[in-house]
């Protein structure tokens, strides 16, 4: 604080253009705390959606993944990797960026997981059904972890936003609008006191000219 | 805009993933090989989302954290748990939470 102090002139005109700074630091620091209030409402709001998204996914994945195991247990483990490298691979994802509150955050969307068993693409006189089973589930699988990917994709933005937005407060809060005060005072303080100065030496003066009269 | 699907996995979650339509695997074997392939993954410009295990993840440790700070917007990487169901003890979404309100919060199911 005293190093603040020594910097400033104790005029008048700068405890104007100071006061004007703290009001403006004021303002500036209620609407960033505003800003992060709203950024943690959305942030909570897609956590828990992510909650949701991820339980479905997870649960999905590993229904997916035991269809998988039956199947090579029934085909054979190298029959279904072959399937698997002759299979169609093309699914397309859409991407497509919005807003939230100033974030750009992707918005992923697949148009079509779920194939039917001629869409895949193996071929279909060596392999058994289990294989098209297994097939189905994890496509349902991919499907919804696609969409868990936007969820955590748009939580991870707004954390990021959220933490510099803290950052700004703070250091709004606790070091600049303490210091523009600080500043404040001392010219206020050095104002008062140059005006007791003043007049305790106009009534001196006025003392010795009575005394000379 | 559409974008391709990538999978690093364990053989069965790349067969798996290999049969719903994803566009590129490969097989985690060695971590510098894996390492290598995700940061071609990452650069080429038409995958829009890769999915990668768990237990790859903590296998590649650092690096990966430091890939996935200096990405670009796409492609989004979704971390997955493989057949064995293996989820780190350590939420990285928690970790999220606790840096960014700065307090640990539990979120429950609703109605829990």
């Amino acid at each position: 604080m005293a190093a603040a102090a020594a910097v400033v002139t104790p005029t008048r005109m700068e405890l104007l253009k100071l006061k004007q700074r703290v009001s403006l630091a004021q303002r500036g620091h209620d609407l960033l705390r505003e800003k992060m209030d709203a950024l943690i409402i959305e942030f909570f709001e897609i956590l828990r959606k992510i909650g949701e998204a991820r339980a479905s996914a997870l649960k999905q994945l590993s229904l997916a993944h035991r269809a998988l195991s039956i199947c090579s247990a029934i085909m054979g483990t190298i029959e279904t990797r072959q399937a698997s490298k002759e299979a169609r691979r093309e699914l397309e994802v859409e991407v497509s960026t919005h807003h939230v509150m100033g974030i750009v955050v992707p918005t992923l969307e697949v148009e079509k997981v779920e194939r039917s068993v001629l869409d895949r693409g193996y071929s279909l006189h060596t392999t058994s059904s289990v294989l098209d089973d297994a097939s189905s589930e994890f496509e349902k699988a991919l499907g919804l972890l696609v969409k868990l990917a936007e969820l955590e994709e748009s939580a991870r933005a707004i954390a990021r936003e959220l933490e510099k937005t803290k950052r700004r407060v703070n250091a709004l809060e606790y070091i600049l609008i303490p210091r523009l005060r600080a500043a404040l005072k001392f010219i206020a303080m050095r104002l008062d006191e140059m005006e007791r100065e003043n007049f305790s030496r106009l009534k001196r003066i006025k003392a010795m000219l009575e005394a000379g009269a | 805009m559409s974008f391709k699907v990538a999978v690093i996995g364990d053989v069965d979650t790349t067969t798996g993933f290999a049969l719903a339509g994803a566009s590129y695997v490969h097989v985690h074997t060695k971590k510098e090989e894996t390492l290598a392939k995700l940061s071609e993954l990452l650069a080429t410009g038409d995958i829009g989302l890769v999915l990668i295990t768990h237990r790859i993840v903590e296998e590649l440790g650092i690096e990966f954290r430091w890939m996935l700070r200096m990405k670009r917007l796409l492609p989004v990487v979704l971390r997955i748990p493989d057949k064995t169901g293996y989820m780190p003890a350590v939420d990285e979404l928690y970790e999220l939470i606790k840096r960014a309100v700065g307090a640990e919060i539990v979120i429950r199911a609703e109605g829990g």
